[in-house]
């Protein structure tokens, strides 16, 4: 592990005081919220600019346009379209009277745009979806002792990583007929917590015995049941959507229905919205506590230390900004 | 009456702020103390495994990073797994992003991951021989659209360092992204897997995996019941899940991955929020209750 | 000229692109290629002229002394110093030393590099990174090997080269190393690294305490669409953490099956009515039958 230039070791404190100054804004607006702020949409503005041009601007348009030589200059090229749809686009910024120019790089992007999408989301979003509504809703399960099934069918099922998967075929390959689920535990070769996971997925309705069989010819009965529960209420939450008829009687039920369908899944959502918040704010704490840095580079930054230090600061700030500054400076 | 309206106004008076410091403890605490509770990666994770595992020994995989540094958390773990996976496999990589938020992350990661040993038996990778980085384009779909048709007119023919592709092996037989045996979405939002999905995806027959962040899991789960997406792993769990499967896959410590430790943290969390629920409903129950 | 035109080139371009989608042809193809590329651009110059924009805003609000103007002081010099480090200034300069290669015969076969900083990084033959410190000599069989040396932080020039060793002579390599600007430069890198990326973490992150502070506050089980919801998002956050199985085991499976078939029926209701919905105001774009977009008279 080298060690760091103190530049970077600097810059580590000034990312950690940054995080803190922007998380005091759960106490109240402050000074040290807002310079962070500016801060980071100074520097954003900087960075798009320059990612935009030299990742963009420079190799698809100018580099293009640039002559090999001075008498290509003024040889049409396809490239003066872009060109002159952009010097439109910044038409407003030279006077507002020809700010009207600039409707025709954006009338050329924004229909583009929509065209590309009728063709995408009528496929993927509609027929592709409907295809998937109306297949078969009859679910095998999948027969352990059939050469057929791969390591990667029976990976999948409750209690099996690929590991224990693996040796099950094994064991299959040697010459071994499973005759029951149970005995998926008895399998050589596995280690104690293997056996103790399969046995424990050996549940009734949803675990390894309503997915496995020994035998062809077994459906798995609750996935069956839930791909007509999923069909239903795929159908309950369409018909919701459809306002061309009063939602009353019969078509008021289904509706209804469909709605409880929806907010079953709006609750997913939320859920699934409250680990990604969580996860956002994970990646600062591990940040400021070194958590995610080698052992050598978080003895070299000291981020607990740095940590408080800039909470001791901030909290000092703004108990001054608070009782010395405001009474002077009373906001109109 | 008197206490109906006492348990209402306290409702109404309570200071946010204890909720703000409840949570602050929630997420510092189990980084301090882990807990350690094992994961158990789920059938759409083990999806994601098995889609990269099959690919023939020696394939040039597209690697799409399309993240922020507000991303890191859930998508990192993934990229370095799924990196050290297709190394492990001896893989060819190429890399490119939508997002103008990405290409300093994705060259440190390229740095760290990809042009360095990553794990035990892997070796540096050589720029243009082993993998390429062909940078960001702004545009979101007309970018997704573009590649679908032609690479080398989206990028101008070169890498992010301005090297022709005619000069680059790793791109030789690879014009448009159906040439790629699969492709991989690191995707913390739009553009991203949705938009690969509807615009490509079905178009042209790809094979896709993807890694998303939690709050874009539920949207996406359509795509792989319905076998558009191979396989996805959606947030903190689901990465985690997925880099302990790499981990045993390469012979190392499932519990050191970044995403692993990250997890202690979720367990707290969301036993908060949902506290905070409980009590927020308790409280207002009781009290139109009186 | 200020309504028609725009809403002819609309028509043009979105009808063109959807009729693309079925037309085989290569030069259909081609043309589709270039629209998608001028798109391209245009989004990028749009970045551009937003982020002057804030700049044309900002600067009046300095100028004249309006509350908050130091602030605007700290986000214009952010801007500056960004800029400013974002501009590759040694492409500008004389085109750096190339490395130095010499042989000399010593009995020998072997291979000593050396870089201009201490802190470089060498790799030889594809082996792992190891420290090249002052420099390094080691033998090496007579024949091509591959060298790369860098730096470890961002930010500095990197070299990657075949070299031929002959049988008893001895080849040195001095690398010039030099620091880079622009995108992929040292000090762009620094400012993304340590005030870009941690402040954009952050403002997300704020997230997780107020939706802590909504849960608490305003999400009430009024009714049984809100119990359902909220039923369900207590299941799917305690299903799909470790912890849940920790309370009961059958948690992850019931998590795993709100988010497969209920969760998935509505999604699929939702992304069909929303497929037609974008069809019908996509065609309204392309018709000129919607032209907010276009702005007023």
């Amino acid at each position: 592990m080298h060690t760091l230039p103190w530049f970077d070791v600097v810059g580590f404190w000034i990312g950690i005081f940054l995080t803190f100054a922007i998380l005091s804004y759960l106490y109240k607006d402050n000074p040290f919220y807002k310079l962070a702020e500016h801060l980071f949409v100074g520097v954003s503005i900087g960075y798009v600019i320059t990612q935009q041009y030299y990742n963009v601007i420079k190799p698809n348009l100018l580099e293009r346009l640039a002559p090999a030589h001075w008498t290509d200059a003024l040889r049409p090229s396809v490239y003066w379209i872009p060109l002159v749809l952009v010097a439109l686009l910044f038409a407003r910024m030279v006077s507002r009277r020809i700010a009207w120019l600039g409707r025709y790089p954006l009338a050329f992007v924004v229909a583009l745009y929509a065209g590309i999408q009728i063709n995408a989301v009528a496929e993927s979003d509609l027929a592709e979806q409907i295809t998937v509504s109306t297949r078969s809703p009859i679910v095998p399960k999948k027969d352990v002792n059939d050469p057929a099934t791969t390591v990667r069918d029976l990976a999948s099922l409750p209690g099996f990583t690929p590991a224990v998967a693996e040796k099950v075929v094994a064991a299959r390959v040697a010459g071994r007929r499973y005759g029951s689920v149970d005995e998926l535990a008895d399998t050589p070769g596995l280690t104690s917590a293997q056996r103790q996971d399969l046995r424990d997925a050996i549940a009734d309705f949803h675990g390894l015995a309503a997915q496995a069989a020994v035998e062809p010819g077994h459906h798995d009965g609750f996935a069956i049941a839930s791909r007509i529960f999923l069909l239903i209420g795929l159908c309950a939450s369409l018909v919701y959507f459809y306002f061309s008829a009063p939602q009353t009687g019969a078509l008021g039920k289904v509706a209804r229905f469909g709605v409880y369908v929806l907010m079953v899944g709006f609750g997913a959502s939320f859920g699934s919205t409250v680990q990604g918040r969580l996860a956002l704010a994970v990646g600062r704490a591990m940040d400021v506590l070194d958590k995610d840095k080698s052992p050598e580079l978080a003895a070299q930054i000291h981020g607990p230390a740095v940590s408080i230090a800039s909470i001791v600061v901030i909290l000092v700030g703004i108990v001054v900004w608070e009782k010395v500054y405001l009474p002077r400076h009373p906001r109109p | 009456m008197a206490a109906r309206n006492a348990l209402l106004g306290f409702l109404e008076r309570f200071d946010r702020r204890w909720i703000f410091l409840a949570m602050g403890l929630a997420i510092v605490l189990p980084l301090l103390y882990p807990l350690g509770l094992p994961a158990d990666p789920s059938p759409m994770v083990k999806a994601v495994f098995y889609a990269i595992d099959d690919l023939p020994a020696g394939s040039t995989v597209l690697v799409s990073v399309d993240v922020d540094p507000a991303s890191r958390p859930e998508l990192e773990p993934f990229f370095h797994a799924a990196v050290r996976h297709l190394k492990k496999k001896g893989c060819k990589l190429v890399f490119l992003t939508l997002w103008y938020q990405a290409p300093p992350l994705v060259e440190h990661w390229i740095k760290d991951d990809v042009e360095s040993a990553s794990f035990p038996g892997d070796r540096p990778y050589r720029s243009g021989e082993d993998y390429v980085w062909l940078g960001f384009r702004e545009g979101k779909a007309v970018v997704i659209a573009g590649i679908g048709q032609d690479l080398a007119a989206t990028f101008n023919g070169q890498d992010a360092a301005g090297t022709p592709f005619a000069e680059l092996p790793v791109l030789r037989g690879f014009a448009r992204l159906a040439d790629f045996p699969l492709i991989v979405l690191v995707s913390a939002g739009a553009p991203g897997a949705k938009e690969y999905v509807q615009l490509v995806q079905s178009r042209y027959n790809l094979k896709i995996v993807a890694a998303s962040t939690a709050v874009s899991l539920t949207d996406l789960t359509p795509y792989y019941q319905s076998g558009q997406l191979l396989g996805l792993a959606g947030g903190m769990v689901d990465t985690a899940e997925y880099e302990i499967l790499v981990a045993r896959f390469l012979g190392l410590d499932p519990k050191e991955g970044v995403g692993a430790k990250a997890l202690d943290v979720l367990n707290i969390g969301h036993l908060v929020v949902i506290f905070a629920i409980v009590l927020g409903n308790v409280i207002y129950f009781a009290g139109r209750r009186r | 000229m200020k309504k028609q035109l725009p809403l002819l080139i609309g028509f043009l371009a979105g009808s063109f692109a959807i009729a693309e989608f079925y037309i085989p042809a290569g030069i259909v193809r081609d043309i589709q290629s270039k629209l998608l590329e001028f798109a391209s651009v245009l989004a990028a110059a749009a970045f551009v002229l937003g982020g002057i924009n804030v700049i044309q805003v900002n600067l009046p609000i300095i100028l004249h002394r309006r509350p908050d103007w130091q602030y605007k002081v700290v986000l214009m010099l952010g801007a500056a110093a960004m800029l400013l480090a974002g501009i590759e200034w040694h492409s500008l300069a004389a085109a750096p030393a190339p490395t130095q290669v010499t042989e000399r015969p010593t009995g020998t076969t072997a291979l000593a590099i050396s870089a201009s900083r201490d802190d470089a990084e060498l790799s030889v033959d594809n082996k792992p990174f190891v420290p090249l410190g002052s420099g390094w000599r080691e033998p090496v069989a007579p024949g091509a090997h591959n060298v790369a040396v860098r730096i470890p932080q961002p930010g500095y020039s990197a070299i990657a080269m075949p070299i031929t060793v002959r049988a008893g002579m001895e080849l040195t390599l001095r690398v010039p190393v030099r620091m880079l600007w622009g995108p992929s430069g040292r000090v762009y890198t620094w400012m993304y690294d340590h005030v870009f990326g941690p402040c954009n973490a952050t403002m997300f992150a704020l997230l997780s305490f107020f939706i802590a502070s909504a849960a608490f506050r305003a999400f009430r089980a009024r009714n049984l669409d809100a119990a359902l919801l909220l039923g369900a998002a207590i299941i799917i956050m305690l299903g799909r953490v470790p912890i849940g199985r920790a309370i009961a085991g059958w948690l992850p499976a019931l998590s795993d099956w709100i988010i497969d078939i209920p969760n998935n029926a509505g999604r699929r209701a939702i992304m069909m009515g929303a497929a037609i919905g974008a069809v019908a105001t996509s065609l309204r774009v392309i018709l000129g039958l919607e032209r907010s977009h276009l702005g007023r008279d």
